[in-house]
This record gives C-alpha cells, sequence and structure tokens, in this order.
C-alpha cells in the first residue's frame, strides 16, 4: 500500500517517488518485480494517472526502475545500491555543513569527532527511552 | 502541448451585472483544469457560453485553433459536457436515451455505454423520471463518456451527492483519464475532491481569472505563516503578496502568494519567538485568494 498525503509539503508525485523508494529499501519491491500500472495506482489512489506517470517517469530517469514497452514498470537490478548511494549524498551534504560550521569556530578535529559522538549516544539513547522531545 | 480551448477576451454582462471582463482562457490537451470561483462569478455562464448555449457579447473562442461562431454546433460532438442538473426527456427509459444521444455523436460508442451501464447496475427499462439524483449523475457520465470526447466539461455535476457517490464518480473520472487521456474543465464547489485530480488551477472572480497556473506550483508558492511574538506584535509588516492576515494577542497569521526564502527571512529579523510556515490545501488556497 502507498500513502499520500494531500496536506504535505511535498508534491503527490514526490510521496509516490519516495515510498517506492521506501519498498525498495526495505525488500517489499525486489529487482525486477513489477510496479503496479499507473492506472491501477491511479485508481488505488484517486489521484490523476499524470501524477503517476510523472513519478515513474523521474524513478525511470534516475535508474530506479525501467519500462518494457507495453508491459509497465519493473524494479531495476541495481536500485537499491542507488537509493543507498542516494541516501549518503543527502547525509554527507548535512555532514559537510556541519563540519563547515564547527571549523569556523576554529573546532579541532578531535574535538567535532568528541561533539558529534557526545550527541550521538545521546540522541541514540533517547530513541531507546522512546521518543525524543523536540 | 496544443491547446483544445482557448479563449479571448470575453465580455458577458447581464443587464447591468458584469459577469465576464476580458475574460481570456487556454486548455492545453490532456490536462486537468480546476475552474473554481464563488457562487455568482460566472463559472457556468462562462461554460454555457462554451456550450453554445448562450452567445458572448464580444470576443472569440477557439476550438483546436478553429474560430467558434456561435450556432455552430460541430465542435460541440467532441465536447463531453455534465451539467449540475442534467436534462433528460423524463419519459423515456435509460435505453431509449442513450439510443437517442448515440444518433448525434459520430464517435459514440455503444461498448463502453453498456459496459458502464453495467457496472452501475443500471436497469435498462427503468424511466428517467424514476431515477434519483445520483443515478441521474450516472446516466450523465455515462452518456458524456460514451460519446469519446475529447474536453469533458464538468460543472459542478457531485453538489448534494453523498461522499461515497462522489467517491465513485471521481474513481471513474480517473478511469477515464487513465484510458483516453482526456482533457477536463471542472468547476465544483467540493474542493477536496477537485484536489486529487487538478493539474491547473483557474480562480474565476470579477469577471477575469485573478489566478491561472499549474497547481504544483500555486501550490509550493502558497504558504501560511504562523508567528509568535515576545510581547507585541511588530507596528506594520511590510511585504508584497500578504493575502490574509489575522491577528490574535501577541499572535499573527498570515496567508503569503507568492512565497520564497528571501519572505522567510525578512519575517525573521522582527525576531518573533517562534516562525511556522506551513503549506495550504486547495480549499485554503482557494479561500485565501477570493475573500
Amino acid at each position: 500500500m502507498i500513502k499520500i498525503d494531500l496536506a504535505s509539503f511535498l508534491p503527490i508525485y514526490e510521496q509516490i517517488k519516495k515510498e517506492i523508494k521506501r519498498k525498495i529499501t526495505l525488500e517489499v519491491l525486489k529487482p525486477h518485480e513489477p510496479l503496479p500500472s499507473i492506472r491501477d495506482l491511479a485508481s488505488e489512489l484517486i489521484i490523476n494517472p499524470n501524477t503517476v506517470a510523472r513519478a515513474y517517469r523521474e524513478l525511470e530517469r534516475e535508474g530506479f526502475i525501467y519500462t518494457r514497452k507495453g508491459k509497465g514498470c519493473y524494479v531495476s537490478d541495481n536500485s537499491a545500491s542507488l537509493i543507498k548511494k542516494e541516501r549518503d549524498r543527502t547525509l554527507n551534504q548535512i555532514l559537510d555543513q556541519v563540519i563547515e560550521e564547527a571549523t569556523k569556530f576554529n573546532l579541532r578535529e578531535e574535538e567535532i569527532k568528541r561533539l558529534f559522538e557526545q550527541r550521538l549516544r545521546l540522541v541514540m539513547d533517547e530513541k531507546k527511552k522512546g521518543g525524543r522531545d523536540e | 502541448m496544443s491547446e483544445i480551448l482557448k479563449m479571448q477576451n470575453l465580455n458577458k454582462r447581464f443587464g447591468r451585472k458584469i459577469v465576464l471582463k476580458n475574460f481570456s482562457m487556454a486548455l492545453e490537451e490532456g490536462k486537468v483544469y480546476g475552474l473554481l470561483g464563488k457562487n455568482g462569478e460566472g463559472k457556468t455562464t462562462l461554460i454555457r457560453m462554451i456550450m453554445g448555449v448562450i452567445p458572448a457579447d464580444s470576443g472569440e473562442m477557439f476550438y483546436k485553433d478553429k474560430k467558434i461562431n456561435f450556432n455552430d454546433s460541430s465542435y460541440k460532438k467532441q465536447i463531453g459536457y455534465i451539467p449540475e442538473d442534467p436534462f433528460f426527456f423524463s419519459w423515456m427509459t435509460i435505453k431509449e436515451l442513450l439510443d437517442f444521444n448515440s444518433s448525434f455523436y459520430p464517435s459514440w460508442n455503444f461498448r463502453k455505454a453498456m459496459d458502464y451501464s453495467e457496472r452501475f447496475s443500471l436497469d435498462k427499462k427503468t424511466k428517467i423520471k424514476h431515477l434519483s439524483r445520483g443515478m441521474k449523475l450516472k446516466l450523465g457520465l455515462i452518456a458524456a463518456l460514451a460519446s469519446e470526447p475529447q474536453l469533458l466539461i464538468l460543472d459542478d455535476p457531485t453538489s448534494g451527492l453523498d461522499v461515497p457517490t462522489r467517491q465513485d464518480f471521481l474513481k471513474d473520472i480517473v478511469r477515464e483519464l487513465s484510458d483516453a487521456g482526456t482533457t477536463i474543465l471542472f468547476s465544483t464547489h467540493l474542493v477536496h475532491e477537485l484536489e486529487r485530480i487538478v493539474e491547473h488551477l483557474s480562480i474565476l472572480h470579477g469577471g477575469h481569472l485573478i489566478l491561472d497556473d499549474d497547481y504544483e506550483r500555486v501550490k509550493d508558492l502558497t504558504r501560511r505563516v504562523r508567528m509568535t511574538f515576545e510581547d507585541s506584535l511588530p507596528e506594520q509588516i511590510e511585504m508584497g503578496g500578504i493575502l490574509s492576515e489575522l491577528k490574535k494577542g501577541n499572535r499573527m497569521e498570515m496567508v503569503i502568494y507568492p512565497w520564497d526564502v528571501e519572505k522567510e527571512r525578512k519575517l525573521n529579523m522582527f525576531s518573533p519567538l517562534r516562525l511556522e510556515v506551513e503549506p495550504l490545501s486547495l480549499e485554503e488556497i482557494f479561500v485565501s485568494f477570493v475573500s
């Protein structure tokens, strides 16, 4: 089941992309397995088929899925590793920003590491306790 | 993409009331257009002009680049039209009505008419005067879709119907979109249904379109900003695009279009304790633009 939220910041086609990538990561959708047809997914979610088509088109362009003419869309062989790469890229960008900010404060490498590890332990502990206050 | 319907500088008045004033709009093939406007803003008048029911006082209309003259009915064979209260000869049975309609359309799809009738469990021998409002809508949908229209015009067809019936109707429209890629002009005041399928948003207000843009773009550029201040609110916030403003104690709320990060930066300079930015639903966007 793909869920969409009309109240979200994210456009519907982005939500569909995200949900499909999540299913690929969780191996609910495995390589070479078919995606629901545009018609079926549009009917199920009661949304414009052009929106589903746009999500699929972008996923294909980004290499996560491929199309077989007249048959539909399938999960690419290397989709899971592509998603991991994409995830790493996003996280690295955030880390770069943190490092950039830290060097502005003249922090040395060890200090940045210490801060990061301290924070990591704190956040993880609180997650274990169940939920973290904002 | 090519234009299926174009209206240029349409004017229409009823007595002293100006309904349309230099109204222009173009519909690209294969897209779903949402036409919104408060009651009495002239949506139905506009649609009836497209359908050749009433003439414009001035201005031009084109169907696929061909100029439409009033009384010219050929282009109408390519348009499916479901008005709010479809008129059918009440003494006819469903079968008689569909047969009657089929004679007007060279492209009539008998198979489709039959499939839909079966799916809707419409008994072909039932007289139209015995149909409920929901059943009439279904019949209207069959009549409109069986003609294989290139453009489907819906004038508030689901008003007064219950939620499941409206949901079914929307599902049928989605199916039609998948199978035929029909262009749709959907006028409705049940906005959250439109929200699921709309691609282009047009808001009619004061005789012309005050908004006519890609819906994703509109959604992306419209934001509600909530700010809380330490004690009093700033005297005045000078900023373009404030559609609405609400103040209460040390809190204020604004709807801003078009929104951008520069505006967020500007607002932060008033040093609010808290600044929240959130997207709006289609219904909220509509209300913000017309109030």
